[in-house]
């Protein structure tokens, strides 16, 4: 039974109730007067107030179906156009309206014509082929992309398609994240948010800065914000919106300073070759047969010459990490000699500050994966580090042993000024220096930046611990080689691994 | 002060050419390989270096890519190419400074025995490196 009905049907009811009422009231003032004239003509009245109780009905009765009829067609027409799940409803027969024929058909008329009007914007909105034709869409200057619930892209307009240098017709229904290799400078990704959001809430948004897109080899590598919107109500299942806002030019300026140091870094190598060769030459001939004094100072030399070439190795690495370009080769390894061997190393450097490294190393270590000359860089770098924030203290800790999840886990421990906790977020962030102490030590903001790509690239982890004034200390995990080869199928020899300072968008893309 | 190499006599000595056009370094090496018992020739021209490669009478060649009228990998393609050099006994080692284009280090991986930074390795650690070349 539809609405309609149900109005009409009480309409009905209260009409009758209202007739009943006044005929009772009329009947019995009749029999009151009846009473008090003693007419004897009871009969008469009760058979002539039934006549009048019969035509009131009829005429009740008749007038309001007639009234009802052109309610009940604008009632029906509107009902025909609201969309209900049930059953469909049919259209009003206006040709069977006595009564204000004209009238009614032509407020359904417009009734219709609102209808049809919102419909079609409606469908504008939503629509992809509408967006296609979209003046706006196409023609904004900002890439913009429309994804699918797995994705796929449904929609790309010209700024888009011109951007990444791909054809429109080549970019639809392909998925989004196994066509474009974007980079994330953290963790937090695209893919991870979306993933999130998917699962906790209808609509969302969010933007990312600094993301990185490489669109092949013959085009430069892209540098651009990131904004998300996330809407699951889409009527189409279109669920997301990408926008790409280009920073390119400005991003890759630092980019360009660290390709341009490393490049005159490159000219100091040669000279810094000959430098240490030298250095070592006096050590050996000099080497008992000379003063103290004369010895100290060659230490001091030697100790210089390593800072240098440290340095430059630094600013080397960062680059060819920047680039993806810095490979590890991970071989089955004895930590305790490259953790000796580095530590001594550095030792001198240490020692022309009078500190003194305090090196503790648990017995029978497994065998690591590592790559011997970075992982030295990342001692080299975490010590340094240590020796420059001590202070006054004069004691540097490094103990390695075996952790409780089987890693093999390195503590670099100093007592120096620490780090305060606001500065903590940044630590590992490239060029990032305390403010504090930037006018008092020396350094370029890499090696963390550097280390931690490092470590993460040999499947490890770095992170610190640290109180102000009372010192830090930074660890770091490298796996064991039984545990990284029983993962892997072929027993090679190697494993071959690239560091970078991105992080990939999702692991659909295989280079 | 006697900075003179002192050449310490072995029964059979590795021979080593050593192409090298920074004179500093390849005196430096000289000096270092000397005493460590090795027999060392440096050359500082290309063209000249390779047709002294392929005399065939060394035991390793220490190829460095920067040098005059030949590049070094001009000379390692050469000195790896059948049709022009018959098959030497040497090993060759490239010495660089540089980072590489990925052509020259696709070819250097494929035809040289190593690889070494000069700037990563002192004198003594060379020596080291090149005794456990076999």
């Amino acid at each position: 039974m539809d609405n309609l009905s149900l109005v009409k049907r009480s309409l009905r009811r209260h009409l009758w109730l209202i007739f009943i009422l006044e005929n009772i009231i009329f009947g019995f003032s009749l029999y009151i007067s009846i009473n008090f004239l003693k007419f004897k003509i009871y009969i008469d009245f009760c058979i002539s107030s039934l006549i009048a109780i019969f035509f009131i009905a009829l005429i009740v009765i008749i007038s309001t179906n007639y009234i009802i009829q052109p309610l009940k067609a604008l009632w029906q027409s509107i009902l025909h156009l609201s969309p209900n799940g049930n059953q469909p409803i049919k259209a009003p027969d206006l040709k069977s309206l006595s009564l204000g024929q004209e009238l009614v058909t032509n407020l359904v008329g417009q009734l219709y014509e609102i209808a049809r009007v919102g419909h079609e914007s409606a469908l504008k909105d939503r629509s992809i082929n509408s967006l296609n034709s979209n003046f706006i869409a196409n023609s904004m200057p900002l890439p913009l992309f429309i994804l699918d619930n797995s994705e796929n892209i449904k929609f790309v307009n010209k700024s888009a398609a011109d951007y990444i240098g791909i054809n429109t017709k080549d970019l639809i229904d392909k998925n989004f994240y196994s066509l474009l290799d974007m980079s994330f400078p953290s963790e937090d990704t695209l893919d991870k948010w979306l993933t999130n959001v998917k699962q906790k809430t209808a609509t969302a948004s969010k933007s990312w800065e600094r993301v990185r897109l490489d669109v092949g080899d013959s085009h430069p590598t892209l540098l651009f914000d990131l904004a998300a919107y996330y809407n699951q109500g889409n009527i189409e299942g279109n669920t997301t919106m990408v926008i790409f806002f280009d920073h390119t030019k400005q991003y890759s300026q630092d980019d360009q300073a660290i390709s341009f140091i490393a490049l005159s870094v490159h000219e100091l190598r040669t000279p810094l070759t000959l430098l240490r060769g030298y250095i070592e030459v006096f050590e050996e001939e000099l080497k008992g047969k000379t003063t103290p004094e004369i010895e100290d100072y060659i230490n001091k030399m030697h100790a210089s010459s390593e800072q240098l070439t440290a340095f430059v190795n630094n600013i080397l690495n960062v680059a060819r990490v920047d680039n993806d370009q810095l490979e590890l080769k991970l071989q089955s390894e004895d930590w305790s000699d490259i953790l000796t061997k580095s530590v001594d190393n550095i030792r001198l450097r240490a020692i022309v500050r009078s500190i003194n490294l305090e090196l503790n190393i648990d017995l029978n270590l497994p065998k690591v994966a590592a790559d011997r000359l970075s992982i030295q860089e990342v001692i080299n770098n975490l010590v340094d580090n240590a020796i420059k924030y001590s202070n006054d203290s004069k004691v540097i800790k490094i103990n390695s042993r075996v952790n409780s999840e089987g890693l093999v886990e390195t503590d670099i421990q100093d007592f120096g000024v620490g780090i305060s906790s606001s500065i903590m977020p940044n630590l590992f962030t490239k060029f990032y220096r305390d403010h504090r102490n930037r006018s008092q030590i020396g350094g370029t903001g890499l090696g963390l930046y550097l280390s931690k790509a490092i470590v993460t690239a040999h499947g490890g982890n770095l992170w610190v611990r640290s109180e102000e004034g009372k010192g830090s200390t930074f660890s770091f995990t490298l796996i064991p080689y039984d545990q990284l080869s029983k993962n892997l199928k072929e027993k090679d020899d190697k494993f071959i691994r690239s560091a970078h300072g991105w992080i990939k968008n999702h692991s659909y893309y295989r280079r | 002060m006697n900075l003179e190499p002192q050449i310490i006599e072995v029964n059979k000595k590795r021979k080593i050419l050593c192409i090298e056009d920074e004179h500093f370094i390849g005196e430096l090496y000289t000096r270092a390989l000397s005493k460590a018992g090795y027999d060392i020739k440096v050359i500082a021209d290309g063209v000249e270096a390779l047709k002294e490669a392929q005399t065939d009478q060394y035991d390793i060649i220490l190829l460095d890519l920067m040098i005059p009228n030949l590049t070094g990998i001009e000379v390692l393609r050469i000195l790896r190419d059948p049709n022009k050099t018959p098959k030497l006994k040497a090993k060759i080692i490239i010495t660089t400074n540089l980072e590489q284009r990925e052509d020259v280090k696709a070819d250097i991986e494929k035809q040289a025995d190593a690889y070494v930074v000069k700037a990563e390795l002192t004198p003594n650690e060379l020596v080291e490196f090149l005794d456990n070349i076999k």
